[in-house]
């Protein structure tokens, strides 16, 4: 079959969206399918301008390429998904959340006034349109297929994706705690750094690369070696880092579903995350694949310092989580998108 | 962004009243807003809503802040001749009712008001009000229009309406329990509540329940709400030998009329014709989960099924009705329930005042959205030789991305 893969792409900027397009490209081709990247870059402000990308999607004409036809296009990401196909499948990674949950809290784009309300309700409508043109709309986790039934009136099945292929192994934990994630302020790394503020004896290594770079560094200023930045790492590192943390830390806001807790389980580690991170809690289960605390910096110190005095607590909640991980496969997320 | 609130409000009696009663607080959590008063300066705002009935007397100085300042309209039902009749006639201003039947009608319309205005021909927004709505005098004030039924938007865009159209359901109550009234029975109890006339369909009702109650003779009918000038109740009771299987009471305040609504097995709503009213008394009923017989016209056609029981209105309407009845009432736990399911779905407060807001929101600010997306697209169009504005205008549209 040949298949396109439409994801949007921020320039400059790398994330776990970007690795599933490219992740799922790479297991087409393994099975022996077509399959290519489409792409255009995302700009998503100011005001408006986040329609006029949607319309370059419109635009895009995949029926077929070079006088051969494209079987079907898989659409992960806003605006990709609207691109118009006879044969659509959206696999919902994300909405446009500026327009949704994130909409009047402090992680939202509009404002109050006449014309940021209209393009709000503008990008709503517009996934109403995009989204029912779809043969099928997955969602990733239960938080995004929740998020489409509550705003967009729309179903979708629910096909989490796996975690990107890296030398998953595991090692004897060496007291720090990992942090995977985009540096962004979203992603509440912030909340980890507060809490070896609050627990000296606490060892924290932050990986990633994002504007809230510098306000974290800031953060952790003074705390002695406690906090440690890596920067953008490669697999072979990250691997290694994942080996050897005692467990890891992922507590987005709300996020919709994210694959550092499906990384760290096959790495045979518990997750550290907290009770309104949202998509992480469907796999991140209290005190048996890792512990959920309050968004609260003391209780996460606490959680630390619990998972540091009971190691053995921490493989077996990491062995469990491993069971999970292991049950999701590229061969049942093509079967079902292809189907 | 502010909304100017244009609405009558209790203590006025009316559906719409209470209407924007149980909205207005939801609305108030997702937008700023300022509710008009009659006699009043209009208030400052980004967007007017206009809640359009009816009655003059409720609604005329709503028309004239329309007339004023174009805004978003909700037009709670779509035949207004009794309202325009009211702001142009019942003003003195003959000429305005002239016009109005021109607009909707062309020459023949303005002779027949002539008619109307020279006692000639019967007052028609008592006689036929259905075939003359003249709503198109509201509709041409119009910015966007807020409908509750298929039935009326699709009418609005018969009679010419362009413009933005939302659907947006009317609202349910949110649910407490509700103590059934002890002091009414019937077995079974059928319930009718609201303002009785000939339009709910009372004549047909009473014929139906004196044939079902023959086979019944324990069931009891519960009218509820004032008759009606000129419609003598009393008098057909007597004919039909009802007055014994009947329980007449006139209007009765919100919480007794829930109370008794929830002591009934089974409810009426009858409707014909239909101005294209939504009712309260329906949504009521339904969100009480009781099973509800109602006509299959206007907005009640477009309820589901399988969550209540729809009687046409023809020669057999009686018959249907009286075997309704029996159905009704050995079915009322699966209709009750669907009701309910229904309800939830579709009428739920949050969903509805969300809908309210997404519309004003896009109502006030999608002009300037669309042409600052337009004018980009156009831009880069020109550049590369395209500069049929129209063409790329629709094509937007066409692609979901300007309204």
């Amino acid at each position: 079959m040949r298949v396109a893969v439409c994801a949007p792409q921020v320039p400059f900027v790398r994330g776990g969206a970007e690795l599933m397009a490219d992740d799922l490209v790479g297991a087409l081709r393994a099975r022996g399918h077509e399959a290519e990247l489409v792409t255009i870059p995302f700009k998503w402000y100011p005001g408006t301008r986040v329609l006029d990308q949607a319309f370059l999607w419109r635009l895009v004409d995949l029926t077929e390429s070079d006088g051969r036809p494209i079987d079907r296009v898989i659409a992960t990401k806003f605006p990709a998904y609207c691109v118009r196909h006879p044969n659509k499948v959206a696999w919902v990674l994300h909405q446009f959340r500026q327009a949704y949950d994130y909409d009047g809290t402090d992680l939202g784009q509009f404002s109050d006034a006449p014309a940021d309300r209209a393009t709000r309700h503008a990008v709503e409508r517009l996934d109403g349109i995009a989204l029912g043109e779809a043969r099928r709309v997955f969602a990733t986790s239960r938080n995004v297929a929740d998020r489409l039934q509550r705003f967009n009136r729309i179903e979708s099945e629910l096909l989490p994706h796996p975690p990107q292929a890296l030398p998953y192994r595991t090692a004897p934990p060496e007291g720090f705690v990992l942090s995977v994630n985009r540096l962004d302020r979203a992603k509440r790394i912030d909340l980890l750094i507060a809490a070896a503020k609050a627990e000296p004896g606490l060892r924290i290594v932050i990986t990633g690369e994002g504007p809230d770079r510098e306000r974290l560094e800031q953060l952790a200023s003074g705390l002695n070696g406690q906090v440690e930045f890596t920067g953008r790492v490669d697999d072979e590192r990250l691997a290694d880092l994942y080996a050897r943390s005692l467990a890891v830390y992922y507590a987005p806001v709300d996020e919709d579903f994210g694959m550092v807790p499906f990384e760290a389980f096959l790495s045979s580690k518990p997750v550290l995350t907290t009770a309104d991170a949202g998509g992480p809690l469907e796999v991140v289960h209290d005190r048996e694949t890792g512990i959920v605390v309050a968004p609260d910096a003391a209780e996460l110190a606490r959680a630390c310092v619990y998972l540091g005095e009971h190691v053995e607590d921490a493989m077996a909640w990491g062995r469990a989580g491993k069971a999970i991980a292991e049950r999701v496969t590229w061969d049942a997320c093509i079967d079902a998108l292809l189907s | 962004m502010k909304v100017a609130y244009y609405s009558p409000l209790p203590p006025s009696r009316s559906g719409i009243a209470d209407y924007s009663a149980l909205l207005l607080p939801a609305l108030r959590e997702r937008v700023e807003v300022v509710v008009a008063e009659p006699g009043r300066r209009a208030p400052s705002a980004d967007i007017a809503l206009y809640h359009v009935g009816n009655e003059p007397e409720a609604h005329g100085w709503i028309v004239d802040a329309l007339q004023k300042r174009p805004g978003v309209v909700v037009l709670h039902e779509y035949v207004l001749h009794h309202l325009i009749a009211g702001i142009t006639i019942g003003r003195g201003n003959g000429r305005g009712y002239l016009d109005a039947m021109e607009r909707e009608l062309g020459v023949a319309g303005r002779l027949l008001a002539l008619g109307v205005l020279d006692n000639l021909l019967p007052l028609l927004w008592e006689t036929q009000p259905e075939r003359f709505p003249l709503s198109g005098v509201v509709l041409d004030q119009a910015h966007g229009l807020i409908v509750h039924s298929n039935y009326v938007g699709e009418r609005a865009r018969a009679a010419g309406y362009g413009g933005r159209l939302w659907r947006i359901p009317h609202p349910a109550w949110p649910m407490a329990h509700v103590e059934p009234a002890t002091d009414v029975s019937g077995d079974p109890l059928i319930g009718c509540f609201g303002f009785l006339n000939m339009n709910k369909r009372i004549p047909q009702l009473l014929e139906a329940f004196a044939a079902f109650r023959r086979g019944r003779p324990g069931a009891k009918l519960l009218l509820a709400g004032a008759a009606g000038e000129r419609f003598d109740i009393e008098r057909r009771l007597e004919r039909l030998g009802l007055t014994d299987g009947v329980e007449r009471l006139d209007y009765v305040p919100e919480e007794r009329m829930w109370s008794l609504m929830a002591a009934c097995d089974v409810l009426v709503n009858l409707r014909y014709p239909t101005m294209g009213e939504t009712s309260g008394s329906v949504i009521r009923a339904l969100s009480l989960g009781k099973p509800l017989i109602v006509s299959d016209v206007g907005w009640f056609c477009e309820l589901p099924d399988g969550a209540v029981l729809k009687v046409p209105v023809d020669e057999y309407e009686v018959p249907t009705l009286e075997a309704a009845l029996g159905l009704a009432a050995e079915h009322g736990a699966s209709l009750g329930a669907a009701a309910r399911e229904h309800i939830g779905r579709e009428h739920s407060l949050a969903h509805v005042a969300d809908e309210y807001a997404a519309a004003l929101g896009t109502a006030a600010g999608a002009d300037a959205v669309d042409e600052a997306v337009l004018w980009r697209i156009a831009e880069a169009a020109v550049d590369v030789g395209i500069d049929d504005a129209p063409r790329l205008a629709r094509a937007a549209v066409d692609a979901g991305i300007v309204t």
